[in-house]
């Protein structure tokens, strides 16, 4: 799941139908990590990583911000409360939403280059 | 002829320094001097020599020339300064020197060569006269010019030792008005020669050096009192309660907050910051509510997590990866991976737990802030 290489955000929101729920910067990924389990983000994402899940509990805000996750990329299309979205803003930590299931997206993220 | 006359003065002035009014300036902090410094053991004019040419004054010891601690106190710091400088800190040494053989004309080329207004003259290498800017002008009128100095030059001549203090050579050219003093050393050889412009011009760069030190100093203590801050321990109080998810993360943010603005490594600070956010967190799920203790100083964090119960059933069981007791809720929110425990050894490098049912559980962390190793 801990991928090499880097792509720039912005173009990952084509391939995955995702939607900016944050502003974007134009920004290189690191890596992804896809995971549901908070500890066991805290554990293994690196910084700089592009983070997949479905929870959009704001627990997924803190996990992120201590682990200096660059973005978080909630799948199902699910979209955390505006409050939550105004934290990860203030916080730095940049938001997508995409209806696919998370392991559609997580191949589309493979074959688009994000390793 | 005189050792110093207006004219002489004006030009030494123009040479040494471009302070038009430095002597002005220099006569007021005299009479400030002399008006700080006086006591009856210690008043200049009493210590001063007689105009006895060549003859050295009777030396004055530092300890009779230093103002006493409660003077000093009291007078600018310029003032100190003029108490602690010598006379050959100041003079312009070695000397411009002629011969007594040598003409007026000569000396005359000499002045004009060297910019200065006054020529000590030598016999063997033994002082035995001055000429100044004056004995030229009137030798040209009277037209003695091409005559050997020893013929014209003064031979009444007043000594500074080099060893004075230079608020004596202050009172000194007060007290006999010369533009310059030849100055002598212990074995009676001509060391050089001082003028007030050489006394202001010592006293300015003292002055700055002092004042660069100063700044210096004040810089140094400034970093030290960021160090002393630095080295401040905070002491954080967390009240956690039990099933309140919404909390979670804010000790751990503080936490980060603290140590980012110490310039804590991100590698480091994260590790605290994991640890902190387990610690919530289980005591969120797991427990009846309890307190984080987090002490922050220059060396270490150290987290304390006490709860209130029931107290974990098997420790060494907890300790393993994936082994959780976490309710539904807690696992819809993402929590109940069974790492949490794990996690927090791993990313601490003191950790200790311990706990028992029915009673509470207590744990500690410390992550030292020194070591530069990542863990995560």
């Amino acid at each position: 799941m801990k991928l090499k290489s880097a792509t720039k955000l912005p173009a990952l929101l084509t391939c995955v139908e995702a939607r900016p729920l944050t502003d974007l910067a134009e920004i290189e990924l690191s890596g992804c990590y896809i995971s549901d389990l908070l500890s066991d983000v805290l554990a293994n994402a690196q910084p700089g990583m592009l983070w997949v899940t479905i929870h959009t509990h704001r627990n997924v805000v803190s996990v992120a911000s201590m682990k200096d996750i660059t973005a978080v990329l909630f799948t199902c299309g699910r979209k955390p409360e505006p409050a939550i979205v105004t934290e990860a803003a203030e916080k730095g930590i940049m938001l997508l939403s995409t209806p696919l299931t998370t392991y559609e997206t997580a191949g589309k993220l493979w074959k688009a280059g994000l390793r | 002829m005189t050792q110093g006359v207006p004219v002489e003065k004006k030009k030494a002035a123009a040479r040494v320094e471009p302070n038009a009014n430095g002597h002005k300036r220099f006569k007021s902090l005299h009479a400030r001097l002399t008006g700080a410094m006086r006591k009856p053991t210690d008043t200049p004019e009493r210590s001063l020599p007689t105009s006895t040419p060549t003859e050295p004054a009777a030396p004055v010891s530092t300890v009779e020339n230093a103002p006493n601690a409660a003077e000093k106190r009291q007078v600018s710091f310029a003032q100190v300064l003029v108490y602690e400088l010598r006379v050959r800190d100041a003079m312009t040494s070695p000397p411009i020197t002629a011969t007594a053989t040598d003409t007026l004309r000569s000396i005359q080329h000499l002045m004009k060569a060297h910019r200065v207004s006054g020529v000590p003259i030598l016999a063997n290498d033994v002082l035995v006269g001055i000429v100044s800017i004056e004995d030229i002008i009137n030798a040209l009128d009277e037209g003695h010019i091409n005559d050997p100095v020893e013929q014209w030059m003064s031979r009444k001549i007043v000594t500074l030792r080099d060893h004075f203090s230079l608020v004596r050579a202050v009172a000194e050219f007060d007290r006999h008005g010369y533009g310059r003093f030849p100055v002598l050393d212990a074995n009676n050889r001509l060391v050089g020669v001082i003028t007030r412009g050489d006394i202001t011009v010592c006293l300015m760069h003292q002055l700055e050096r002092r004042a660069e030190e100063v700044v210096a100093k004040e810089a140094a203590l400034v970093a030290t009192r960021a160090a002393d801050e630095k080295a401040h321990r905070i002491v954080i109080n967390t009240d956690v309660k039990s099933g309140d998810f919404e909390s979670a993360g804010k000790l751990s943010q503080r936490i980060r907050e603290v140590l980012r603005a110490r310039g804590i490594a991100p590698e480091i600070l994260r590790r605290a910051a994991i640890i902190a956010y387990e610690a919530e967190t289980n005591i969120i799920i797991h427990s009846l509510g309890g307190r984080i203790t987090t002490a922050i100083d220059a060396i270490k964090v150290r987290i304390r997590a006490v709860d209130r119960g029931p107290g974990i059933e098997n420790v060494d069981l907890a300790m393993q990866e994936g082994w959780s007791t976490a309710g539904p809720l807690a696992r819809e929110l993402g929590f109940g991976a069974g790492m949490g425990l794990p996690n927090m050894k791993r990313c601490a490098d003191e950790f200790t737990i311990q706990s028992e049912l029915g009673g509470g559980t207590r744990l500690q962390a410390a992550v030292f802030l020194q070591k530069a190793e990542a863990r995560l």
